[in-house]
């Protein structure tokens, strides 16, 4: 896989100016900036209507730095909901998820790309075809499900259910499609069985795509609102985006918008840090799993 | 000396088991309304009536209004309903008509002074399948400071909406920012109108037709949107998300109808404000809002389910408590109850809510009940959009709700 | 390779396979079926379904809801899905650049991605807000006359169109980069020999080699918009024009079953709606062959 950099931008250049600064160098950084400054300010909105008070809320013109600054939403939203356990809820059940999703999939992943079996091809059509459903329908035969099997309001029926995902196992099977078989082949001739393949070359060789997952599972878990709406409602299991809901006042209320950003802001800060860590490999991530399609 | 510690230890055994024989039965209780606000005032209600059932333990569970019903669904249809829960009066058709609730007639406490109208509301077919937990009703809130502004009288009960729009008119005056009334152009508000129209019906007596196209409907309908066209009342554009109760606790609006339930929101109004009986069109017609707890019919603990509902819909306790942190009121007859609710301010007036009830009307209600709803209100919508007339609105709808009551 | 063939094989295929396969069986793949034959049937929750057979697909067929619907549905899809694709490569080609602060942009671009729909609605609701909004005052400025965006149905789908695109730009972005940095540097060094400009460079070689990357993105693209759901359930405002007619298949699909008690009518129409994705998928899947440069062929 070569990862050398692309060529340089399609577009018409001053070829004729020697220095450095050209003035297409500064019509990138421009575009840079307002790329950033599109992406960044909604956020920013959001953390600043989380700092003001009450009544500055619905203040015309609306202003971006809250005058005064005060954190009266976070404690506000801590005294309507146990900030502390729901958080670790989620948490806990994200990153069990995570980790069971990676190794469930890239299991499949193996089968799917490097083994050879007949109905290989149907099996995999049938993968794809699950991430066709539009999930809902499938919400209330599995809440029965997991009423049969006894496991409502427990952190199991928060987290087995979400392990099996066809886009993961499609994911991984992109970017193990995408390796060369070269190593493979050199471990066989040394006698080397599948799973030590896979073990030791298959998954060190695909770390920027298990990164990506990893993300992608993390952010899946974390914000997941349906499922565990119907099957973790219990002080003890729920959820973050769950616990938030009780914020949505029905028309009987007025809501409290700084209390809903400061859930916002609490909900957004944990994925931007899997991410920022995860960051190294992600870009190279989606590299391998987008080539050979 | 082994006897006594013999006989001492069958005495420290006899003390741990005896409690442990003595059953303790749980009872599994869903709402809606007691969170976010009132969970602290359930509480309070389930320690006095454990006190007085020692043997039972009440369980709560909670959900948001708008997950409520799918949850409650989900739970009976996976064989696991609440013993206890609560709904409202719109959906107690459909779960009355798929046999969900249990009949409580034999456990009724025939001295429980419920108001027999809010007891008739909980009954299908003649079985009383739950019990009236609160009601609510709907009634004018004003501004007396704006009122003042601009000159004229305060409402009183013998106000017309012909008067309504003189006063907003004069409110409208008073600035660019400043509305004269807000009165919700949408279903329940217009079933209200409706009878205090007097001739307007959605259906038909035995429920076999819709007569929502009849003239007086579509002249309600008019009266109720010409608030908007005439400029006084903000359009949905106009009021830009901020919500019209919002617009009242700010002090920009005149007049608003909304319920009171909201009487503790605008506690904290920085103008004076008071209630009237909202006005006529041609005779009074008010809002009867009622909640009712029902038993479920697969419940394993009848005689403690049904105690417990019982005891939240009328003990003395449980009026109490309602009445002290404003949520919402006992279906109960007896002003003794309501005495310190009349004597809290704001608003002044609170009377009006009993002089209300007088003239009570409660919602047109059919099995697929969300759909009537979403259907007549897409409709409206495009009435107050300028999109169709009233007319041509409630021709199709009476189409529509044909539809939706054909078996 | 022993471990090929016969039992052996079957073995391995066992052991890494099973865990993923009988997972999805129970906790995906049952539940699916149990909604198919739900479509055939009248399911209220609270009573036992009835069997209707095909009652529901013709009372859908009939009913105007539906074909708004779906007209939306495609809407969206016509103006999402070329906008995402192109704007994405743009970013990509961007973000391929070897400059200071490069990172930054990367970072800030993804920002969207991570958070949920809930929360970029609150966000976007009051940006597009007509009288406290952000976007307005500044089309005001401008001159140009700005409609109440989150409030009527065309001007919502709109809206709602441009926070999508907002929000998956990044995501997309990242895809086609990756694809653009596995292109291997001999084709443009070849091709500068030659004399080839950077327009010439990037029309005859980047684009033809891009193409597998930009097939797996439509793939994913098509699959995901036509189930779009989060942002048209949250973003219109309550109670205007566009809350009650902007509706896609999806958002129809959980108001019949959650607020309409309606389980049967639901499944039926999310099945019409896989029926949809499927034949499109295929159909790609069979035209592939006439735009997709497979470098290995």
């Amino acid at each position: 896989m070569n990862l050398s950099r692309s060529p340089s931008l399609p577009i018409r250049t001053n070829t004729s100016t020697p220095a450095r600064i050209s003035v297409r160098r500064v019509l990138l950084y421009a575009v840079m900036i307002a790329l950033v400054a599109i992406m960044v300010i909604p956020f920013a909105w959001m953390l600043s209507t989380s700092l003001k008070a009450q009544q500055y809320i619905l203040e015309t013109p609306p202003r971006l730095f809250p005058n005064p600054l005060t954190m009266e939403s976070y404690t506000g939203l801590a005294e309507r909901i146990d900030l502390a356990r729901v958080v670790f809820n989620s948490g806990f059940v994200a990153i069990a998820t995570t980790i069971g999703q990676i190794v469930i999939s890239a299991m499949a992943a193996y089968a799917f790309a490097r083994l050879q079996w007949r109905g290989r091809n149907l099996v995999f059509t049938l993968y794809l075809a699950t991430m066709m459903v539009p999930s809902v329908v499938m919400v209330i035969p599995q809440f029965i499900l997991i009423r049969q099997l006894g496991w409502v309001n427990t952190y199991t029926a928060l987290i087995v259910p979400s392990l099996f995902n066809a886009f993961g196992t499609f994911l991984l099977r992109q970017s193990f499609l995408g390796l060369p078989k070269d190593f493979e082949e050199a471990a066989f001739v040394d006698g080397a069985n599948p799973f030590t393949i896979f073990f030791r070359i298959m998954l060190p060789l695909n770390m920027p795509a298990i990164a990506t997952l990893t993300v992608l599972s993390f952010m899946g878990s974390w914000n997941s609102y349906l499922f565990p709406l119907f099957v973790a409602r219990k002080e003890e299991v729920i959820t973050l985006p769950v616990a938030l809901g009780v914020l949505q006042a029905g028309p009987r209320a007025l809501t409290e918008w700084n209390l809903v950003m400061a859930g916002a802001v609490i909900t957004v800060l944990p994925i931007l840090i899997v991410y920022l860590l995860a960051q190294k490999w992600f870009v190279q991530g989606v590299v391998s799993s987008g080539i050979k399609g | 000396m082994f006897r006594k510690l013999f006989l001492v230890g069958l005495l420290v055994l006899a003390i741990g088991i005896v409690p442990a024989l003595a059953q303790t039965t749980t009872v599994r209780y869903f709402t809606f309304s007691a969170a976010p606000d009132h969970l602290e005032d359930l509480d309070t209600i389930i320690a006095a009536f454990e006190e007085a059932n020692p043997d039972v333990n009440v369980e709560v569970e909670t959900a948001p209004f708008a997950d409520y019903f799918t949850l409650l669904q989900a739970d009976i249809v996976s064989g696991d309903a609440p013993d206890v829960f609560e709904l409202n009066y719109e959906n107690f058709v459909t779960y009355a008509a798929n046999g969900t609730m249990l009949d409580l007639s034999s456990y009724l406490d025939a001295a429980a002074p419920f108001y027999p109208r809010a007891l008739e509301a909980f009954q299908y077919e003649g079985v009383q399948l739950a019990l009236p937990a609160t009601f609510s009703t709907v009634l004018m809130f004003y501004n007396a400071d704006l009122f003042d502004a601009a000159g004229i009288d305060y409402p009183t009960v013998d106000w017309t909406w012909d008067d309504v729009h003189i006063a907003a008119t004069a409110i409208r005056a008073l600035g660019d920012d400043t509305w004269g009334v807000y009165s919700g152009v949408q279903f329940w508000e217009f079933y209200k109108k409706a009878a205090q129209n007097g001739e307007c019906q959605f259906f038909n007596e035995d429920m076999t037709e819709s007569t929502i196209n009849s003239q007086a409907c579509v002249d309600t309908l008019n009266m109720m949107t010409s608030f908007m066209t005439d400029g006084l009342m903000p359009t949905a554009a106009q009021l830009s998300g901020v919500s019209d109760g919002d617009l009242f606790a700010s002090g920009k609006l005149g007049m608003i109808v909304t319920g009171i339930w909201m009487i503790p929101a605008f506690s904290e109004a920085p103008f004076n404000w008071d209630v009237e009986v909202e006005p006529m069109i041609n005779q009074h017609a008010n809002h009867f809002f009622a909640n009712g707890v029902a038993v479920s019919a697969t419940t394993s603990v009848p005689e403690a389910a049904a105690a417990w509902a019982q005891f939240l819909a009328s003990s003395e306790v449980a009026a109490n408590v309602r009445v002290e942190s404003s949520w919402e009121l006992p279906a109960l007859n007896e002003p003794a109850y309501f005495e310190s609710y009349l004597s809290q301010t704001p608003p002044a007036n609170r009377a009006a809510v009993f002089t209300a009830l007088e003239n009570p009307v409660t919602p047109p209600v059919i099995v697929r009940q969300s759909e009537m709803q979403d259907t007549v209100n897409a409709l409206i919508t495009r009435v107050v959009d300028g999109e169709i007339t009233a007319q041509e609105a409630l021709d199709q709808a009476k189409v529509e709700l044909d539809a939706l009551i054909a078996p | 390779m022993t471990w090929q063939t016969g039992w052996n094989k079957w073995k391995w295929v066992l052991f890494f396979l099973a865990p993923s396969l009988s997972g999805l069986s129970i906790f995906i793949l049952l539940p699916i079926l149990t909604s198919f034959t739900l479509a055939f049937q009248d399911w209220n929750l609270l009573s036992p379904p009835e069997w209707i057979g095909l009652a529901n697909f013709q009372e859908m067929f009939a009913d105007a809801a539906f074909w708004s619907a779906l007209r939306y549905t495609l809407t969206f899809i016509v103006l999402y899905i070329p906008s995402v694709f192109i704007l994405a490569l743009g970013l990509a080609v961007l973000l391929n650049q070897n400059m200071r602060g490069v990172l930054v942009v990367r970072t800030a671009t993804f920002l969207p991605v991570v958070a949920s729909w809930v929360v970029v609605s609150l966000i976007w609701k009051w940006i597009f807000n007509p009288q406290y909004g952000l976007i307005n005052p500044i089309l005001n400025l401008v001159g140009i006359q700005a409609p109440a965006w989150l409030f009527e149905p065309g001007a919502a789908l709109v809206a709602i169109v441009i926070t999508s695109v907002w929000k998956d730009l990044g995501y997309v972005a990242v895809m086609y980069l990756g694809g653009l940095q596995a292109i291997n540097d001999t084709f443009y060094e070849a091709a500068k020999i030659d004399g080839a400009n950077p327009r010439q460079q990037f029309f005859r070689i980047t684009l033809p080699l891009l193409t597998p990357t930009m097939f797996f993105v439509l793939i994913i693209l098509l699959i995901n918009s036509f189930q779009v759901f989060d942002q048209v359930w949250l973003m219109p405002m309550r109670d205007s024009a566009a809350d009650r007619q902007v509706e896609v298949l999806v958002t129809e699909v959980v108001k019949n079953a959650f607020s309409y008690n309606r389980m049967g009518y639901a499944s039926a129409m999310s099945w019409v709606l896989f029926a949809l994705i499927f034949v499109i998928t295929f159909v790609q899947l069979r035209m592939q062959k006439r735009w997709v440069y497979y470098e290995s062929e």
